[in-house]
């Protein structure tokens, strides 16, 4: 069953084209991959897919289990169970980290037509939450984001992932400023919370964290558009080669 | 020309010094609008009084005869009501045996004000007009040695359209108290103009927080002047919310060595409303502390101005002094002005200042969208932030949610106003 499908997609800031007729389909069960140089709009794809104001597209389309995307605002989006992690989380000086996640959580339970969780409740399940990602209670009490280091900063995006429970995740550069034991914690986090009904798209550069979330599919993207998919071992490949070959005999 | 004034506003006071007060009760109440400071003051030139000082208004000399719901935010504070311009015993609490309330002579305050050697306070509105307006002078002395549990909650209330109401108040404090005062400005005045003084003596501690509220069409021009002695603390946080203009000026002389003070404040401008927030604070001796911390919302055509004065004299080496304003727009017709000031004469100083305008940042905005809260949620949460950040700086832990609860209605008015 298709969750999200991306067809020729092109989208343009400042009048500059980014994404040029990008087409992308992800399954419920799958793990994808897209890699790429740096500027190669895979960040305007996340953001795009989020709904940011300004990333609008000029063409094409984006369905997520068959709902037309392009028509929702960001929190529609998201209610709907996409998720995205930040490359470059946002601070919020002034916003309680627990009230924070207890907001997004009820808000999501809402949607689900879950019940919310009380405070108490609430505070219990996140206390087991963070610990698996080993997030210390310490943090938990200050602003979200706010002097956060950059491993945590991305530890807390996924602390909000496993308490949304999307249907779709996309994590971009979650890995980067990762040291490998955050690496690996962060990965487990994510392995933890998939199954057969959902799916994740990791944007990264590095072979390393392909090696802890074991990707389905494997995407290169270069200027704007996937020009070469593959399975896990293109990761390898571009991880030895580069991806000087692959873009030379695209050309 | 500024020197006219300064004779003008001593022969006012001496001419109620002298024939007025105490020999004979009654004065003539006298409101000069003319001599009102003009755009031309620097002091005034972003808060103007033209259109005021051309109304046809007239000091209230009026016995209540009105009942009044006192709102106390704290349950078990003592409460002083003054119902246009005078203290009313009978709506307020009974005090404590170690809290007075007296009538002031004139040469108590005298002095205090000869202390605040500027032109600008000289020629403020207020201390000219209640000066001569007002019938009687309270001082509330709180005696030396004693922690005060229970806040003192002083009401200004009364007032009607056209009539302008005078209410003076002393609050003293003697040596090694601890008190706090809540004061509400709740009128219906066209214009209300109270003056006060605070005076803390050596290792005294007084948190006030004054809460602006009067009705739409109020003009309130609040004058505060404090005397800091040594090793005292004044905290004190202004929330502007109500009336039409609004400005609460305050003067502060740290005078004793190791003393503080904050002069903080929030304003939450909607509609047509101008709110100013003036504050001055004079550095005398070495080693005192200072922050002047001003943060606003303004919303629809409303107007806001901040304007902090840090005077550091040569003999205050050690002194430090913080100076910040930051103000929220969310109508692009809304006007902030900030206009921060420092005349340091000393050389061991440490003074920052800044001041920011902007729109909420979209960046935020876009990052809690994206975890499922709607857009209108999300300035919720972020006017929040940004005042909650400037509460919790500001006051003491147990008054924060009734503060911040204040300001809960008048962000969810603006952010209403705005939607529409
Ligand atoms: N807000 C923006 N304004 C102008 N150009 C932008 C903006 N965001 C991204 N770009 C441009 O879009 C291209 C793709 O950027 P990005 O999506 O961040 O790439 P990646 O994430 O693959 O490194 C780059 O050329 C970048 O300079
Ligand atoms: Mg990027």
């Amino acid at each position: 069953m298709p969750i999200l499908e991306i067809k020729n997609a092109e989208l343009s800031i400042d009048n500059k084209k980014i994404l040029k007729r990008l087409s992308l389909n992800v399954n419920e069960g799958e793990t994808h991959a897209i890699m790429g140089p740096n500027g190669s709009g895979k960040s305007t794809l996340s953001y795009m897919l989020a709904g940011r104001d300004g990333y609008e597209l000029d063409n094409g389309s984006i369905t997520f289990d068959n709902i037309d995307l392009t028509q929702l605002s960001p929190d529609e989006r998201s209610n709907l169970g996409l998720f995205l992690a930040f490359q470059y989380p946002v601070e919020l000086p002034g916003v309680s980290s627990t009230n924070f996640l207890r907001e997004i959580f009820n808000s999501r339970k809402k949607h689900l037509g879950e019940i919310e969780l009380s405070h108490l409740d609430f505070i219990k399940h996140l206390r087991k939450v963070a610990e698996n990602l080993s997030i210390k209670d310490e943090m938990l009490k200050r602003y979200v984001n706010f002097g956060f280091s950059g491993g945590e900063k991305k530890r807390f995006e996924i602390l909000q992932m496993a308490l949304l429970n999307p249907k779709i995740s996309v994590l971009d550069e979650t890995d980067s400023g990762l040291d490998v034991d955050a690496l690996k914690i962060v990965s487990e986090g994510v392995n933890n919370l998939k199954n057969k009904n959902n799916a994740v798209v990791v944007i990264t550069h590095y072979q390393r964290l392909l090696d802890y979330i074991k990707p389905d599919i494997v995407h290169i993207m270069s200027d704007g558009k996937i020009i070469k998919s593959g399975d896990a071992d293109l990761a390898l490949y571009v991880e030895k080669n580069g991806y000087s070959e692959i873009l030379n005999e695209k050309n | 020309m500024k020197k006219t004034r300064n004779d003008q506003f001593f022969s006012n006071l001496e001419k109620f010094v002298n024939k007025v007060y105490p020999n004979q009760p009654q004065r003539q109440p006298y409101l000069n609008l003319k001599s009102w400071p003009t755009p031309r003051d620097e002091a005034w030139k972003f808060s103007r009084l033209g259109k005021l000082a051309r109304k046809n208004i007239l000091p209230l000399n009026l016995e209540n005869q009105q009942n009044f719901n006192i709102n106390k935010l704290i349950k078990d504070s003592i409460s002083l009501v003054f119902v246009n311009g005078k203290f009313e015993k009978k709506l307020s609490d009974k005090l404590l045996s170690k809290i007075v309330i007296e009538e002031v002579q004139i040469e108590d305050f005298k002095e205090i004000i000869n202390k605040f050697d500027n032109l600008s306070v000289k020629n403020h509105p207020t201390l000219n007009s209640t000066l001569s307006c007002s019938q009687k002078f309270f001082k509330i002395k709180f005696k030396h040695d004693s922690k005060f549990y229970k806040p003192i909650e002083i009401f200004n209330l009364g007032g009607t359209e056209n009539t302008s109401i005078h209410p003076f108040i002393f609050i003293d404090l003697g040596k090694n108290t601890d008190v706090k005062v809540f004061q509400h400005y709740s009128t219906y005045a066209e214009l209300l103009a109270p003056f006060e003084i605070i005076n803390l003596s050596e290792n005294s501690n007084l948190e006030i927080i004054k809460i602006y509220d009067d009705k739409i069409n109020s003009h309130n021009l609040s004058l505060t002047l404090s005397v800091i002695k040594g090793e005292a603390n004044l905290r004190s946080f202004a929330l502007i919310k109500g009336g039409e203009f609004t400005r609460s000026e305050m003067h502060t002389l740290l005078e004793g060595e190791n003393s503080k003070a904050d002069i903080n404040g929030i304003y939450l401008s909607s509609g047509n409303q101008h709110h100013d927030l003036t504050s001055c604070v004079y550095h005398n001796v070495p080693n005192c502390k200072s922050s002047q911390i001003v943060k606003g919302v303004l919303g629809e055509k409303s107007t806001a101005v901040f304007q902090g004065k840090v005077r550091v004299e040569k003999l205050a080496q050690k002194t430090e002094a913080k100076q910040m304003s930051r103000a929220i727009m969310l109508s692009d017709k809304a006007v902030s002005n900030s206009k921060p000031e420092l005349e340091i004469y000393a050389d061991d100083v440490i003074c920052g200042h800044g001041a920011t305008v902007g729109e909420l940042d979209e960046d935020q905005i876009f990052y809690l969208s994206s975890r499922g809260i709607s857009k209108q949620k999300a300035k919720v949460i972020l006017i929040d932030a940004f005042l909650n950040e400037m509460i919790s700086l500001s006051i003491s832990d147990k008054f924060h949610n009734i503060i911040y609860n204040e300001t809960k209605t008048k962000i969810n008015k603006l952010l209403a106003n705005e939607h529409e």
